[in-house]
């Protein structure tokens, strides 16, 4: 029978890494995505992912069960990779490098080998779109995208109103269609 | 009456179900009766669905075992002192806390000026003005301070009297010589 959230926590927080490493083999892709979808760069967002980790395993004992893990994890990683984009911004052209990276990996990752320029186009873009968002903007439109949270979840990882995180979804969308209309 | 205007804000919350039954059902009526509002509806799905399948794809490239393996090292990895002590000081030093500690720091010093008055040895002071002077090769320094005011003036000034006296005693002494 599968363990719940909650009881790997209780596992972990008891000194079973075992518990612990089931808990990564069910986030980790997930985390992997917010991650990525803030930073952009696959490296960069596979180190914070394994830093979120990491951290998530040192705190365990501070965690209460007053949330659900992953509401917990998404936290960690969400502040992680505020950080790193600061220290990113202070790099500007790393970073260019890698949204280079990121786009030469997707498409070694496109399988048609006839995909069409029109997406191609597409996805570079949204990646320039999404680059172009506030790290509020972002960490909203990636939440919401990849693991379909809800706005209170999203509130609660981020620390705002549900008032604003629908706020900021719409503004966000806006920009994003505002600057992709031609593709859409 | 709903506009266009007003029911494009709230597709996107629509499509996330996150409206009360009747905004939704409002939303669902004009959308089959707008056309202009159903592509901006299919635009938004669409930019959905992009994004989404941006970083699914990048995602399912990343195998469990080597990610886990970092994690572990980074668990058995001993940290260096200045490692844990940034640890640490990331948690401690937020933004908010700062932001609180500055006035607080304030308050404190403050607070702390304040009871300088009722220290041992410094607690009654005479509210008499008193002045110092410090004279030095005919230019001279003059503080006067005066408690209960706070009141504080330097005087700076040339004692030419003192050149004049000088002089004069040169003068008068001229004849003797």
């Amino acid at each position: 029978m599968e363990l719940s959230d909650s009881e790997l926590v209780k596992k972990s927080q008891a000194g079973e890494t075992s518990a612990f490493q089931e808990l990564v083999s069910r986030y980790h892709q997930k985390v992997f995505m917010v991650i990525l979808g803030l930073l952009r760069n696959r490296e960069d967002a596979l180190d914070v992912a394994q830093e979120t980790f990491f951290r998530a395993f040192r705190k365990i004992n501070s965690f209460q069960g007053g949330s659900s893990f992953y509401t917990w994890i998404y936290r960690i990683a969400v502040n992680m990779s505020i950080d790193a984009q600061r220290r990113q911004k202070r790099n500007p052209l790393d970073f260019r490098e890698s949204m280079d990276d990121v786009m030469e990996a997707q498409n070694q990752v496109a399988k048609d080998p006839f995909a069409d320029v029109h997406d191609k186009e597409l996805r570079e873009k949204l990646t320039v779109a999404i680059n172009d968002l506030t790290p509020d903007h972002k960490a909203v439109i990636v939440l919401r995208t990849i693991e379909g949270l809800s706005y209170k979840d999203i509130g609660e990882i981020l620390g705002c109103s549900e008032g604003t995180v629908m706020s900021r979804l719409h503004y966000a969308r806006k920009k994003l269609q505002d600057k992709l209309r031609a593709f859409l | 009456m709903n506009t266009c205007e007003t029911i494009r804000e709230s597709i996107g919350s629509w499509l996330d179900g996150e409206l009360s039954p009747s905004a939704s059902e409002a939303v669902r009526l004009h959308l089959a009766a707008c056309s202009d509002c159903s592509v901006a509806r299919q635009q938004l799905e669409k930019l959905q669905l992009v994004v989404k399948d941006e970083l699914v794809t990048q995602a399912a490239s990343i195998d469990f075992m080597p990610f886990w393996r970092g994690v572990q090292q980074r668990i058995n990895r001993k940290r260096a002192w200045h490692e844990d002590l940034f640890e640490w000081s990331r948690g401690f030093l937020t933004a908010p806390r700062i932001a609180w500690a500055v006035p607080a720091l304030i308050v404190v010093l403050l607070a702390l000026f304040s009871l300088d008055s009722y220290l041992p040895g410094r607690g009654v002071r005479d509210n008499f003005a008193s002045v110092e002077s410090i004279d030095a090769h005919g230019r001279s320094v003059a503080l006067l301070r005066e408690d209960q005011t706070k009141t504080t003036v330097i005087w700076l000034y040339q004692d030419q009297e003192g050149e004049n006296e000088t002089a004069e005693e040169a003068s008068k002494s001229g004849p003797t010589f």
